[in-house]
């Protein structure tokens, strides 16, 4: 076993700065090697450290007995002095071991130490750098002189200091770390941080291409024009993902109200009796308009509450979330309504140009069901009761409306009362094209038209004015 | 340095719901911030939870309107990073892409555009062809913010986004990020995290009782 070998003991000490302890350890290997300089000096080195400065004389004496050539025999007297600060006593030992060890490193960070105590940054920073330059191994001197920099808050040179460690001993975070740090107090963040990132990922990452913009260029675009992008999106991508819950798909959207024509059928036209001729003609005539209205407005109600998270992680307008269900829900009817077409065809009422009476009475009817859709999704949020009224409100609506009779069974004194609501004015006029072969009151129909647009108006009026409440109420 | 969104003394206080029995409340979340967004800037926000970091995102991006005080962006486009905004399970990685993409201010055709770099940052295969409610938690968080990583707004706002998935993912999100702000992206994060406090924010300001302040020195911010 060779005399080094056993020196990792005492030197795991001294790399945690534990000197007593890195003194004792040296002591112990001291007597087993007592011709070898390094137990010698080295536990010189620990005493200094720890400032046991009693301790250093007499070994230093036997020391430099001992070996009276080695570096440390000149050196060690010289920091012993200036622990002492006997400055004049350090500096001439200095002197002799400049000229004596000019090659040693150890010389010339003992003279740096001097020229520090003397204020002298710019000796002290020749002296060290000579002492990196004797041992350019050794990472800790260049760390000193780069911290001689910093000390003396010459972040500029520091920053020049760091590089060169950088570039000789890539594995030491501190010369990213504490460059970092010189470049933020100069006030130069991009190179603070760009070091950081440095460490953290590699220089590629500084000098590679990810910082380049490959991000999309926006196309100039109004923002009405985005928000019923979205909206059409939204909403044909909803009734995807509702399709494709189902086994039977798209079936449903005809199903449904073909099984609640079964049901009326069943009640009016079987058990009560009630439903006279044609009465499937009738109640299809009914039914399926009113659905794409009810189906609209019982979605639409909560839309804005359901959009609650959405809205504040992106900022959407409140308005958004009606239309989608709105615009879902007259997609679906497109396919019923053609349904309804040939069901009535089917059954004997030969298509004539009266049926294109059917377009503006759609257009009437997709105003009123905006409107009112619209607006009970604007109320909802500041009056949440409502939304336990919603269904009892649609029942009743679609009691009064006439879906599964014909209007004029009741009274005729209620009439005008009767067609003064709007779905039932608008089943009347589906009736009067479908079952019998006439247009409806085109001016009658046209005011209603005007109005049910201005609703729609003042709606989006109101959500307008809305678009920053709507946010506060959802979340309260 | 140019100031692109400024706030001055703003406040926002919430109201408490009340009901038949109970008078609603009213709870300050922000008393009174102020701050400025410069470009080029990597803003870090710091503070306990409830301390008011995520009201505070949202004034600054503008879905929220402040109670008292005022907020000044002259056109400058701000958004919220929200990783799997508006995310159908049902529909595949790819339809959500194309959704979440335009609720984030994008249009059909841009995010279209984007799809192929959107799967292959996402790195989820063939799962981008999926529904994603056959995804792993880390694969949503990926391909969320694959998404969110194609916008470049002026101002990007960032909510501990990058503190979701598993390691691989967060080292790579905050690569993105530290691309993104190396490239004068303005940024103002909000983490937990110090390190990456240190690592990417130029400066950092702590709410603390609904009130902002500054704590230039890194050093000095502990959590």
């Amino acid at each position: 076993m060779t005399p080094e070998s056993s020196f990792d003991w005492p030197q795991e000490s001294m790399r945690a700065g534990n000197w007593s302890q890195a003194a004792e350890r040296w002591g112990v290997i001291r007597k087993a090697y007592p011709d070898h300089p390094a137990p010698w000096f080295q536990c010189i080195n620990a005493h200094l450290e720890a400032n046991e400065l009693e301790a250093v004389d007499p070994l230093l004496a036997i020391a430099i007995e001992r070996f009276p050539n080695h570096p440390s025999s000149t050196i060690q007297p010289a920091l012993l002095a200036m622990k002492r600060e006997n400055w004049e006593s350090a500096k001439d030992l200095l002197d002799q071991a400049r000229q004596i060890h000019s090659g040693n490193a150890q010389t010339w960070t003992s003279c740096a130490t001097l020229a520090l105590h003397d204020n002298n940054f710019d000796e002290a920073s020749r002296c060290q750098w000579r002492a990196v330059e004797c041992s350019p191994t050794q990472a800790n001197l260049l760390m000193r002189y780069a911290e001689l920099a910093m000390d003396a808050e010459r972040f500029d040179e520091a920053l020049r200091r760091w590089e060169i460690l950088r570039e000789r001993f890539p594995e030491f975070p501190q010369g990213y770390k504490r460059a970092s740090e010189a470049a933020r107090a100069l006030g130069d963040h991009e190179t603070a941080r760009d070091l950081l990132l440095a460490h953290q990922y590699g220089n590629d990452f500084i000098e590679s291409d990810e910082s380049t913009d490959t991000h999309v260029r926006r196309q100039p675009q109004s923002p009405l024009a985005r928000l019923l992008g979205l909206v059409w999106t939204k909403a044909v991508f909803n009734l995807r993902s509702e399709v494709r819950r189902n086994y039977l798909s798209f079936g449903w959207w005809i199903l449904e109200p073909l099984m609640y024509m079964v049901v009326y059928m069943v009640v009016f036209d079987v058990l009560l009796n009630r439903g006279g001729e044609n009465y499937s003609m009738l109640l299809m005539t009914g039914l399926i308009p009113w659905m794409w209205t009810m189906k609209a407005i019982s979605t639409s109600s909560v839309s804005i509450l359901g959009g609650q998270n959405l809205m504040l992680q992106t900022g959407v307008h409140p308005i958004f979330f009606p239309l989608v269900m709105l615009l879902q829900a007259t997609i679906k009817q497109i396919p019923v309504f053609i349904l309804l077409v040939g069901f009535v065809w089917f059954n004997g009422s030969t298509p004539g140009l009266h049926w294109l009476a059917v377009i503006p009475i759609f257009i009437v009817q997709a105003l009123f069901t905006a409107g009112f859709s619209l607006a009970v999704a604007a109320v909802i949020p500041f009056l949440r009761d409502l939304t336990n009224l919603v269904p009892t409100g649609l029942t009743l609506l679609m009691f009064l409306s006439g879906i599964f009779y014909d209007y004029k069974f009741i009274d005729e004194k209620w009439h005008d009362l009767f067609l003064m609501n709007p779905v039932a004015y608008l089943l009347t006029c589906y009736r009067d094209v479908f079952l019998d072969h006439t247009t409806p009151d085109f001016y009658s129909l046209a005011w209603r038209g005007i109005v049910f647009a201005a609703v729609c108006g003042l709606m989006v009026m109101c959500y307008h004015k809305l678009r920053y409440v709507y946010p506060r109420k959802v979340m309260e | 340095m140019e100031t692109l969104i400024s706030l001055t003394d703003v406040g926002v206080r919430y109201r408490r719901k009340g009901n038949i029995i109970r008078r609603p409340s009213y709870y300050q979340a922000l008393k009174s911030i102020t701050l400025d967004i410069n470009r080029g800037e990597s803003l870090g926000i710091l503070g306990k939870n409830g301390a008011g970091k995520s009201t505070l995102l949202r004034v600054i991006s503008g879905v929220l309107r402040p109670d008292q005080g005022k907020v000044v962006n002259n056109g400058h486009s701000v958004s919220l990073l929200a990783l799997q905004a508006g995310f159908d399970p049902v529909l595949s990685g790819r339809e959500n892409a194309i959704l979440s993409g335009m609720l984030q201010g994008l249009t059909r055709r841009e995010i279209t555009s984007k799809l192929g770099e959107i799967h292959d940052y996402a790195e989820i295969g063939d799962f981008f062809f999926e529904p994603v409610r056959t995804y792993s938690t880390g694969m949503r968080a990926r391909l969320g913010f694959s998404i969110a990583t194609i916008t470049r707004p002026d101002v990007l706002l960032i909510d501990e986004v990058l503190s979701v998935g598993d390691q691989e993912f967060r080292k790579k999100s905050e690569r993105t990020l530290a691309s993104k702000i190396r490239s004068g992206q303005s940024v103002v994060l909000v983490t937990h995290s110090l390190v990456q406090t240190r690592l990417l924010c130029d400066r950092v300001v702590s709410i603390e009782d609904g009130m902002a302040h500054e704590a230039g020195d890194l050093k000095a911010v502990s959590l």
